[in-house]
């Protein structure tokens, strides 16, 4: 199946002294122009998405798999994130670490990146050298070969990433502490870096069979953007990953449902290291391609965006009571959530941020929503849409959330549109239905020297 | 190296043939990386400069394709500024501009701002203060109205001054809470000792108490005129644009009489030892840096040192993180960076590690610093690490806010901007004689300052073994005002 967008309507001419007067434009005069995107499968279940790009003599490269920290085995938490390392190592015809020859040192870059739906690999390199990293990209597809002493060291490396992000980060362990109190039965429960005793119960036989179960064409999504020939570009698709079988056995999937919470539950992390208290609260939101999280986003930015935003104001500059504050949806293929939190300024608790937290929430859910700050918010995130449109990578980023964490990559100019639509009433009905209707759980986050002897300590029971 | 078993392949053939794709295919799959096609070229925009009567000096690049535009106002002057007991003045003063300016509260300046589609961003560097926006192009006269009224009329009401007092002490504790963070603190103190480069431009608590309205008033009156600035505009606004919104926005801002104040030495006397452990009880990890004195940004040998950090520490593959992570598992990333200002620079080698393997990192890292000056770089290591530098070069400049920080490093240190375009060059004609020679001339081992952050129960005895010299200070008796961080009556060993 392949189609092919039209290109990218021209703008409308801009004067730019004309408007130095004037008032701002309203955000819905804003054209963001769409991406154009071109989209195939070959016959072993590969999905190939691209986009022509020719701003810049450079090309990405990206393969996104349709499994993440929610695959992990059981009693192997972080293991999708330790084999995304491994993905660097060696195969049937590449050594360790030949990924970054073929990018770092011919001028290019690589990286990937492990969530709790998708794992992506992604590289930005010089045009001509397309045609070799789509070989490379093919060849650890389907030749992986990492040993031993390779899987030991990087093992190692992914213990170091856990304890610089969750134990020397000063507020690490609370971000780190949301996913496993937030969720009761779904594997979203287990934070995407794992445990270091997990980590060091997996095993090379573990890696074979993870790769053997995920990394096949019909569970993947190729992504290239930049300056390449399509005609080409399909030519050698087929020739390097056209060949790759697609197995008989079926992809896994994830069948656990979320119940809907039934109480609020409030629990206690401590940190050694921590200047400051801080307090997180989340609410469970409906999957990605809800057609409520749009609207959602929009009440996360009214909150927090930038330092006009109502949080920001009514905590950290109006009542001093947090150095910090946010508000943020983190939707998922699965069950999602939206996250409130704050980092106390000095000489306050918990308690005081989250009373604010939830009245402004309230506020926003119930009271009057100005069409200037609904408009002022609009403008932020197009604006944002814009910025990450720059770079070819950054539109193949946009792409491959849409394509897999939504579901559909017509997603990506979609969600444009349907921004522009949000009105207040909307942003209310899903803040009602979903934050203020709805049960929380609260994470209070204690300075505190010595840890106690026990964990988390909960508290059923509504409020 | 051990290969896979063999089962695996025959399933994935079996499977192959179960599902009819074409097997012949795959036995065409080469062994090894197909080559490159003829190497693109990269076209980079030319800067354009221009001065108003008034001194302030316009310089745009072009970029069409989308309607964006960043805009940055950057003073040629910042924290080496500050005054002996106000570390931290240049960056409130960069602070409070948006806080109250031109009859606008803080929270209707905000509002502006955003209401445009950007933030106002505004802080204070080492020879430099800036306030930028990136916004589109629509918005962009009434960006940079906003921008000039913030830069040219802040009020520093008394009220404004404390909340930013009470944030800069908040996230100062927050900062000195990461030991990586701390530890290149304090290694700056190690090497500039008491030059202006070697406070805290974050301030300490008991500077930040000392600052007052006057301070930050003369502060502002000293750095902030046009004479002393460069207003950066980048993406889609041609030059003609650039100079009509500048003198719009800021043709009337009067040049003052008083000539610019002298930047001050950055280089002092240091008072640390080589090795010096800050014990942080309860560290999750502990930061390891090493430190050295460095050029200036306008020394002659400006690129062979870009290069010679490159193989140095400057990407995944260099030799510090190929080391100490990818050959030893010993931490998540290590890395340096070189740091040319107007008055001497910074070279720093910096990672973050358990704390049992801190002894073990320092000299890994301290190996690496010596070696770079001991033996040349083979031509395709070398080779390949210019081609990571010119690679990431070329990508920074892809987005208005990468192609405007470009500009801007070049017009704060006074380099001629045409050097945007011969980085290329300039970087692939240094050779590995010239990185060896840097590395002798800049990075004697006497010369080098090690800190280390940590839980010191854990690795103390260790470091001290190999480093009889070594210096022990708990964090609580840390005084970064002090070139010897040690706050009057500390302990120590």
């Amino acid at each position: 199946m392949s189609r092919r967008l039209r290109s990218a309507a021209r703008l409308a001419a801009l004067t730019l002294l004309a408007g130095a007067a004037g008032a701002a434009a309203p955000a819905a005069e804003l054209a963001v122009p769409p991406i154009a995107y071109h989209q195939r499968s070959l016959p072993n279940g590969l999905e190939v998405l691209s986009i022509e790009d020719h701003a810049s003599p450079t090309v990405t490269v990206q393969v996104w798999y349709h499994v993440g920290s929610k695959d992990d085995p059981a009693g192997r938490s972080g293991f999708a994130h330790l084999f995304e390392h491994l993905m660097f190592k060696s195969t049937a015809h590449m050594h360790a670490e030949q990924m970054d020859r073929l990018t770092e040192d011919v001028g290019g870059a690589n990286n990937a990146s492990t969530g709790d739906d998708v794992t992506n690999y992604f590289e930005v390199i010089p045009s001509n050298y397309l045609e070799t990293l789509l070989w490379a990209e093919a060849e650890r597809m389907s030749n992986l070969n990492v040993d031993e002493a390779n899987f030991k060291s990087e093992r190692a490396v992914v213990e170091e990433e856990y304890r610089q992000s969750v134990l020397a980060q000063p507020y690490g362990k609370l971000f780190n502490a949301i996913d496993p109190h937030s969720f009761a039965v779904h594997p979203y429960k287990r934070p995407t870096i794992g445990s270091i005793e997990d980590l060091e119960a997996a095993s090379l036989d573990d890696v074979i069979a993870f790769h053997k179960t995920f990394y096949r064409p019909d569970n993947a999504t190729l992504i290239v953007a930049g300056d390449f020939d399509p005609k080409q570009l399909d030519a050698w698709v087929d020739r390097y990953f056209g060949w790759i079988p697609r197995p008989a056995a079926p992809i896994p999937q994830v069948a656990a449902t979320e119940p809907a919470r039934t109480a609020d539950r409030r629990y206690t992390e401590t940190s050694e290291t921590a200047p400051l208290p801080a307090v997180a609260l989340t609410w469970l939101i409906p999957p990605a391609k809800d057609a409520d999280v749009v609207p959602l986003q929009v009440a996360a930015a009214l909150l927090s965006q930038g330092e006009s935003s109502r949080l920001y104001q009514a905590l950290v500059y109006r009542s001093r009571v947090a150095q910090d504050v946010g508000a943020e949806v983190d939707a998922r293929t699965g069950p999602g959530l939206f996250v409130a939190y704050a980092i106390l300024a000095s000489g306050h608790r918990p308690a005081e941020a989250e009373q604010q937290l939830r009245a402004e929430i309230a506020r926003l859910a119930d009271g009057p929503v100005d069409a200037a700050e609904l408009d002022k918010v609009k403008t932020q995130l197009l604006t944002q849409e814009l910025k990450q449109r720059q770079t070819a990578q950054g539109k193949a980023f946009a792409l491959g959330q849409a394509a897999l964490i939504e579901g559909d990559p017509a997603r990506v100019n979609g969600d444009l549109a349907a921004l522009q639509r949000v009105g207040a009433a909307d942003v209310q009905r899903v803040l009602r239905r979903y934050v203020t209707g709805a049960h929380s759980v609260a994470i209070d986050y204690l300075p505190q020297a010595k840890p106690p002897a026990g964990k988390a300590t909960s508290k059923g029971g509504a409020q | 190296m051990k290969r896979m078993p063999h089962r695996r392949l025959a399933v994935f053939t079996a499977a192959a043939l179960a599902a009819g794709s074409a097997f012949a295919a795959g036995a065409d799959f080469p062994a090894a990386p197909p080559p490159p096609g003829p190497a693109p070229r990269l076209s980079v925009p030319t800067p354009a400069a221009q001065t108003l009567a008034n001194g302030l000096t316009v310089v745009s690049v072009r970029r069409t394709g989308l309607p964006l535009v960043t805009a940055r106002l950057l003073l040629r002057r910042g924290a080496e500024l500050d005054p002996p007991g106000k570390a931290g003045l240049a960056a409130l003063t960069a602070t409070l501009l948006t806080r109250g300016a031109g009859g606008l509260a803080a929270p209707q300046i905000a509002a502006q701002a955003e209401a445009l589609g950007g933030s106002l961003d505004a802080n204070a560097a080492w020879d430099q203060s800036e306030i930028g926006i990136t916004v589109t192009t629509p918005r962009l006269p009434q960006a940079l109205a906003l921008l000039a009224t913030v830069a040219r009329k802040p009020d520093f009401r008394a009220e404004e001054l404390e909340r930013a007092r009470a944030q800069a002490l908040d996230e100062l504790h927050l900062a000195l809470s990461q030991p990586t963070t701390l530890a290149s603190l304090a290694a700056a103190r190690a090497v500039f000792g008491d030059g202006a480069y070697g406070h805290s431009r974050s301030g300490t608590p008991a500077s930040l108490a000392a600052i007052g309205r006057a301070d930050v008033e003369r502060m502002h009156a000293a750095v902030y005129r046009p004479d002393n600035a460069v207003l950066i505009l980048t993406g889609d606004v041609t030059p003609e644009q650039a100079r009509a919104l500048a003198q719009q926005s800021f043709g009337d801002w009067a040049r003052p009489a008083a000539p610019l104040p002298a930047a001050p030495a950055g280089q002092g006397r240091g008072a640390l030892p080589a090795l010096l452990v800050i014990d942080q009880h309860g560290a999750g990890q502990a930061g390891v840096v090493a430190a050295h004195a460095a050029p200036p940004r306008g020394d002659a040998g400006y690129y062979v040192g870009e290069v010679a950090n490159a193989v140095l520490g400057g990407s995944y593959s260099a030799r510090l993180n190929e080391e100490i992570r990818i050959k030893r598992g010993l931490s998540y990333g290590a890395s340096s960076r070189l740091d040319g200002r107007r008055d001497g620079g910074l070279w720093l080698g910096l990672a973050q590690t358990k704390n049992p393997s801190a002894a073990q990192v320092v000299d890994l890292m301290l190996g690496e610093f010596a070696r770079l000056g001991s033996a040349p770089v083979p031509e395709a290591e070398l080779a390949a690490r210019k081609a990571t530098l010119v690679g990431a070069y070329g990508r920074s400049l892809e987005t208005t806010a990468g192609l405007a920080a470009q500009v801007g490093e070049l017009a704060a240190y006074g380099v001629d901007l045409a050097e945007i375009g011969r980085y290329i060059e300039r970087v692939q004609a240094v050779t590995p004689a010239q990185v060896m020679a840097y590395a002798t001339a800049h990075l004697d081992a006497g010369g080098s300052r090690v800190v280390v952050v940590g839980d010191a129960a854990q690795f103390g005895d260790a470091l001290r073994k190999a480093h009889p010299q070594a210096q022990t200070l708990p964090q609580q008796a840390l005084d970064l005002d002090r070139p010897d961080l040690r706050a009057p009556g500390a302990a120590g060993r």
